[in-house]
């Protein structure tokens, strides 16, 4: 941060009559009162430091802070305290309280000019007490710190109750325990067991069919055919699809004033559910999110590659577009920053659960990882335009043409010069509107900002020149002519990346995160403490259409020899089927996540992720490696899996928090589970698959917290607003109450963990909420349609819809017995009775939750 | 509230209480009920780390708390402070001259405008002489009661961003608000009510809606809920169609009846009794919540103060009683908006300066004003603090070629706080002789987050909430003090 020449006399005024001869002593007593009160605060010796820099010695002021030196002996008029103290702008403002008056900036200033002289006996500041000495620097002791070791595979320990061990997973989990002195639960109720296992792959609750098949099928294969079938349904890539989306801080508008819908954003959550239910290997996912479009431009030639593959890598891209955008920054070149830290904030934290981000404005405070490491990811990055330009959430940025490839060969080239001419025209009209604009009243000038830009400019005539209005109509035409060129058919676009820089800028460290304060150059890179040879990167060619730089990170990140990807994905499964991660802190494998419960554990099943060995023959090894669907069954057929939630005296005194899973771990139905086992169990879930996102009824009362109520939520009507949870509209500024209130995940940044909360507005929610008398009612007129007449086995089949098994003779008779007095009550019709019933079902702890 | 020391309930351990205690969940409050180890099967909260507690157990403030409630009036759309509060004799024979200003708004950043003088001329109230326009005379007359701070400062001229800022400490989305943070920090006192309300003005949610009082990543309990100071006050309180009170309660003893049997083979899962519990207290908060809105029992004294039978300022003046109402029931943060949706609903006076802050400042001055008086006469002043202002404040320049409209400006502002410990007619820092620039003690709104939870016992530079990485804080990584001269 140079200070130029042309702010010199800015800061120094009239100081630079400053006479050679002044006596620095004098200069002393005047300077040292003045620090003392303006800048030690901040900059002295005390517990608080900003930025890095004390200035209360001259061997500090010279070493400087964050931003370097604070003064210049060189060019003492270029230091940096004269800048600050100048206030002359926004970025240089010392001291923040305000600007000091004029004669103690020249006070400075000469003292500065007559280069900073210090009181007798200075000595040099001892070290300060600081926090950061054991993060930020890369030693050879944090590179043994356990998430960076290599991946091994451990041995499977041994056991003594061996009997119990059915797949590896079971003989990790068993020696913890028996080190421990327990046993581990014995194995749950069937009727517990389908309903765990089908909640976790595929979001619903088993059918009372479903359930009796499986509780009456003998064979010792039951439940392994059971989960066969859940892994053939299309719903395991909705169920897992939306653990995918919590991680990638999925939303479908932009947030800010306007909360803009990101176009064709549900392509993405398609593509995302597709992914899963085609099991597509986890490295190849992982490179269509961060570099898809290159995949595709790679792929684009080649006849084995389907249209299908090409319009999946590139809509993938649209994880780089899914995040928060301001489309009128304050500060439009930080804002560019954001968008960078957005993206390098979950790639790290989602595949490597690195905290990155923790580095963009200083060092790692505790975790090896340098503000460098953090500024050589963004410029992997560098090649990914702005979301947009304008204030159009649509962009040629942020769309690309996914169209086969027999198709766009017909119409492309045609297209492109059309849009090309058609923004030409739309600019220059413009241009023409803007100059009659700025003659018209307040009011018109005001609107024309906004949404009613149209009827200000339908007024514009007589603010026009007779030549404006002759170049205005004949644009005007030009523009009609254009657009009455049909689109193409059967064109399609995608949220992605596109028009990305073939030569990115040079990256910088950004002193103090500061977009305006560039510091060292950097290159593109990986975090130095993972000890990995640096990126090869080759220019870009002819014809080159983005830079390569982020396939070149894709394929490093998914190497089946990095420490950290394999681990990562693997406890993520690992989370997903038992509650907690075997590290707790899934997006944090720093020192300030947990450590491993069970490490060895860990590395085994990363391990067995990327190098198969469980019941894979070794033909099949490596079309095996990556894929999700062999780790469930890897652990859903384990023992562990199977136990039940039931704790004994032994188990809760030992093993209270249950970290060595001496039982399974019940848990509550997820937001999305809860709304969608709502609807089923009604009668009423419409399990149609994919497109555009529906959106649900809102109550009025909600929609007035929106500065323009029901804006940007075009109410869905009929069976479509009963469609799954996965495919409700997410936008971030209004969400369905049902689901927000039951910890939906965060739509802002990455979530790799739900809460789960209990408070009052929920039970007030599912007692007097729209949705969930609804959902009563349509469950009540079910019960009556499907027993009409025979309130007994209404009441049974309502209990086995809600909990799936079969009501005790005593339940069914309270449970009568509450439907007897319901519908005594006065002005209780025999439906409204039973519908008050069915609320109290779906209001049961039982179906809430899962053991 | 009685916190009792985790572990035990009169020497039982919690399950045995729970267990005896059976189906007496609702003489039972949940705060008493919900120690911090309560929910001990969740042995980590989602950051996969910090210990799992009940969100809304009253908490131990750091220090001693001067204030136990906030009442914040967002005078959404960004009041102009040379029309207000901040008096700049000088500024008035420069009506209508073009001159060197430098400004940044809604228009970009700007070298030149037109000034448009103050529209209100100022006089003297009370003993501290303090200067108020004359677009306030009720609230002038509660000027000894105020301190006024003339030299806010904010990061943002653009609504969007400015109302999370305001709001959120940050300019990005994704944080939890000032409310989030106090009830995070606090506990909730009053187990009947939310610990954070929002009032919204009858023309609708500022922009960015339900993002203003969001907790972002903190645990749902913490976000803002939505009161409404006529007809049902919260969202889903009244019953259904169909349902009486009396078949309520039946179906919630036999939902109880249920749910204790299904306990039974789970007595390590607490999160089944706090679900017990929870609906007690829905339905305990059905009963209770109508009473606190219910302002028919207020004196026509007490009415009056308000202005609650004078059109004008009938609207805002229930919710502002509604605010006291509250703070006497505990509820810890209460945040009122003076206008809503876009343009000239709200105070971003772009046009028209006159007819814009003469319709605001007319809805509110009656009422605020009866808020201060009607608290101090209660007693509750001192412990309650008052916040007051806008995403930023407006430039003393036009915005247009033609008219008075006034654009965003960050550059300088008014805010002023009351009560909760704060001293009362003390004016803080200047802007410049345009009322333009913050010159003297400028201070950013991060101070004065700073200064609300240092009032309310919590250390704004220790309470953290661990994120992404970060323990991060309202006052954000670089930490904020209180400001000085206010909390004596």
């Amino acid at each position: 941060m140079g200070l130029r020449a042309t702010t010199l006399a800015l800061a120094l005024g009239n100081a630079l009559s400053l006479t050679a001869a002044e006596a620095p002593d004098a200069l002393i007593g005047q300077v040292q009162p003045l620090l003392r009160q303006h800048c030690f605060k901040c900059h002295g010796e005390g517990e608080k430091l900003k930025a890095g820099l004390r200035l209360t010695s001259r061997a500090a002021l010279l070493k400087g802070g964050d931003s370097g030196p604070a003064v210049n002996l060189a060019e003492p008029a270029k230091s940096q305290l004269l800048a600050m103290i100048s206030y002359r702008d926004d970025r240089h403002q010392m001291p923040p309280s305000g600007k000091l008056p004029q004669g103690q900036i020249e006070i400075l200033t000469r003292w500065v000019m007559a280069g900073a002289p210090w009181p007798e006996g200075d000595q040099p500041p001892a070290p300060a007490p600081t926090t950061r000495t054991t993060g930020g620097k890369v030693t050879a002791e944090s590179r043994q710190y356990w998430a960076y070791q290599p991946l091994r595979r451990p041995p499977i320990p041994p056991v003594r109750n061996s009997a119990w061990v059915r797949t590896p997973v079971d003989a990790f989990i068993l020696s913890k325990l028996e080190a421990a002195g327990l046993a581990p639960a014995p194995a749950a109720a069937k009727l517990a067991l389908i309903r765990r296992v089908t909640y976790d792959l595929t979001g619903l609750p088993p059918s009372p069919e479903e359930v009796d098949a499986f509780v009456n099928d003998a064979n010792p294969a039951a439940y392994e055919k059971v989960v066969d079938r859940l892994l053939l349904s299309p719903h395991y890539g909705e169920k897992w699809g939306r653990h995918w989306l919590d991680l990638v801080r999925y939303a479908e508008t932009n947030g800010y004033e306007r909360d803009g819908p990101k176009p064709f954003a549900w392509r993405y959550r398609d593509y995302v559910i597709k992914s899963f239910n085609t099991d597509k290997p986890f490295d190849r996912f992982l490179r269509e999110q961060l570099a898809g479009d290159e995949l595709a431009r790679q792929w684009e030639p080649s006849s084995e590659r389907t249209d299908a593959e090409l319009a999946d890598a590139v809509i993938a891209t649209g994880y780089l577009r899914l995040g928060v955008w301001d489309d009128e920054p304050a500060d439009p070149l930080q804002a560019r920053y954001e968008e960078y830290d957005d993206i390098v904030a979950t790639t790290a934290q989602v595949f490597l659960a690195m905290t990155v981000n923790c580095a963009r404005c200083h060092d790692h405070k505790i975790d090896p990882i340098t503000q460098a490491d953090y500024y050589k990811l963004v410029a992997f990055f560098r090649d990914v335009p702005r979301y947009s330009n304008s204030r159009n959430v649509s962009s040629g940025s942020n769309l690309t043409d996914i169209s086969p490839r027999a198709l766009r060969a017909q119409y492309e080239a045609a297209l492109k010069a059309r849009e090309r001419r058609t923004a030409e025209v739309a600019r220059e009209m413009e241009r023409i509107e803007d100059a009659a604009i700025k003659k018209m009243p307040a009011e018109d000038q005001r609107a024309a900002e906004g949404i009613d830009r149209p009827q200000v400019v339908a007024k514009l005539g007589k603010f026009f020149t007779p030549e404006q209005s002759a170049a205005y109509a004949k644009l005007k035409a030009e523009r009609e002519a254009l657009g009455k060129v049909p689109a193409p058919p059967q064109r399609e676009l995608a949220l992605s990346v596109n028009r990305c820089e073939v030569n990115p800028p040079q990256q910088h460290v950004l002193i103090r995160g500061n977009a305006h304060a560039p510091g060292a150059p950097v290159q593109p890179g990986y975090p130095e403490v993972l000890g990995v040879p640096a990126p090869v990167l080759t220019p870009a060619g002819p014809g080159a259409q983005s830079s390569g730089r982020r396939t070149v990170l894709a394929d490093w990140m998914s190497s089946p020899a990095h420490s950290l990807t394999p681990r990562v994905w693997a406890n993520r499964l690992w989370q997903f089927h038992f509650g907690r991660g075997i590290v707790a802190s899934a997006n944090d494998f720093g020192k300030f996540g947990t450590l491993p419960t069970h490490p060895e554990l860990l590395d085994w099943l990363a391990s067995e992720l990327v190098q198969p060995t469980w019941r894979v023959g070794p033909q099949d090894r490596d079309a095996a490696a990556w894929r999700a669907k062999r780790m469930h069954r890897l652990l859903l057929l384990s023992s562990v899996y199977r136990m039940s939630a039931q704790a004994d005296a032994a188990a809760l005194a030992r093993d209270a928090s249950n970290q060595w899973l001496s039982r399974f771990p019940m848990r509550r139905l997820t937001a999305e589970e809860l709304r969608d086992s709502l609807l089923m169990v009604s009668g009423r879930l419409n399990l149609k698959a994919g497109g555009p996102s529906i959106h649900p009824p809102i109550p009025r009362e909600v929609l007035a917290g929106q500065s323009v109520p029901g804006q940007g939520w075009p109410t869905t009507t009929g069976t479509e607003a009963d469609r799954r949870s996965v495919y409700v509209h997410v936008k971030r500024s209004l969400l369905v109450p049902i689901l927000s209130q039951h910890d939906m995940a965060d739509t802002d940044s990455s979530c790799a963990v739900r809460y789960t909360t209990v408070v009052p507005t929920q039970s007030l929610g599912m007692l007097n909420g729209t949705f969930a008398n609804e959902m009563a009612r349509a469950m009540a007129e079910r019960l009556q349609r499907e027993h009409p007449g025979e309130i007994a086995r209404q009441v049974r089949r309502a209990i086995r819809l809600t909990t799936g098994r079969d009501p005790t003779p005593g339940e069914v008779s309270k449970d009568l017995a509450f439907l007897e007095m319901a519908t005594g009550r006065p002005g209780a019709s025999a439906l409204e009775a039973l519908r008050q019933y069915c609320l109290l079902t779906l209001n049961t702890n039982e179906f809430v939750y899962l053991e | 509230m009685k916190h009792h020391g985790s572990g035990s309930f009169c020497g039982r351990t919690r399950r045995e209480f729970l267990w005896e205690a059976g189906g007496g969940f609702g003489a039972v409050g949940l705060s008493a009920l919900l120690g911090d180890a309560f929910f001990a099967r969740q042995a980590v909260a989602a950051d996969g780390k910090s210990a799992y507690a009940n969100p809304m157990t009253p908490r131990k403030p750091h220090t001693l708390p001067k204030a136990r409630s906030v009442i914040y009036l967002f005078m959404y759309g960004g009041p102009s402070q040379v029309d207000t509060f901040d008096h700049k004799p000088k500024l008035y024979p420069l009506d209508g001259k073009t001159i060197a200003v430098k400004t940044f708004g809604r228009g970009g950043h700007k070298n030149v405008g037109r000034v448009v003088g103050p529209k209100w001329q100022f006089k003297p109230y009370g003993q501290s002489g303090k200067m108020v326009s004359d677009l306030f005379p009720h609230l002038g007359r509660c000027a000894d009661d105020i301190a006024f701070v003339h030299s806010m400062y904010a990061e943002s001229p653009i609504h969007g961003s400015g109302l999370l800022m305001m709001n959120s400490g940050r300019l990005l989305s994704g944080s939890p608000c000032l409310g989030s943070w106090v009830s995070y920090g606090l506990g909730s006192e009053n187990e009947n009510f939310p610990g954070f309300v929002v009032m919204l003005d009858k023309t609708g949610g500022p922009i960015n809606g339900p993002k203003n009082w969001s907790c972002g990543y903190m645990p749902a309990a913490y976000q803002g809920v939505v009161i409404r100071a006529d007809g049902t006050p919260i969202h889903d309180l009244d019953l259904p169609p169909g349902m009486s009170r009396e078949a309520q309660r039946g179906l919630l003893d036999r939902l109880r009846e249920k749910n204790e049997a299904h306990m039974a083979g789970h007595s390590d899962n607490s999160e089944l009794a706090a679900r017990i519990a929870s609906y007690e207290l829905a339905y305990r908060m059905q009963q209770h919540a109508p009473e606190a809105v219910d302002l028919s029992k207020e004196s026509p004294t007490t009415r009056d103060l308000y202005g609650l039978d004078q059109p004008q300022t009938a609207d805002f003046g229930r919710k502002c009683l509604l605010a006291r109402r509250l703070v006497e029931r505990g509820v810890r943060c209460i945040q009122i908006y003076s206008g809503g949706a876009h343009n000239d609903d709200n105070w971003d006076a772009h046009s028209d300066i006159v007819k814009n802050h003469t319709k605001h400042a007319g809805n509110t001055d009656k009422p605020i004003a009866g808020l201060i008086r009607d608290l101090k006469q209660r007693g509750l002043l001192d412990s309650t603090l008052i916040i007051w202002g806008g995403e930023f404040g407006r430039q003393p320049t036009a915005e247009y070629a033609q008219g008075t409209g006034r654009d965003h400006n960050a550059y300088g502002f008014t805010m002023w706080l009351a009560g909760g410990g704060i001293p009362g007619g003390v004016s803080l820092g200047q802007t410049d002789e345009m009322g333009n620039f913050a010159v003297e003690d400028r201070l950013h709104v991060r101070r004065i987050h700073a200064t609300v939870l240092h009032q309310l016992g919590l250390d704004p530079n220790k309470l953290s909430f661990f994120h992404g990485g970060l323990d991060q804080r309202l006052v954000g990584v670089e930490g904020a003090e209180p400001i000085d001269q206010l909390i004596a």
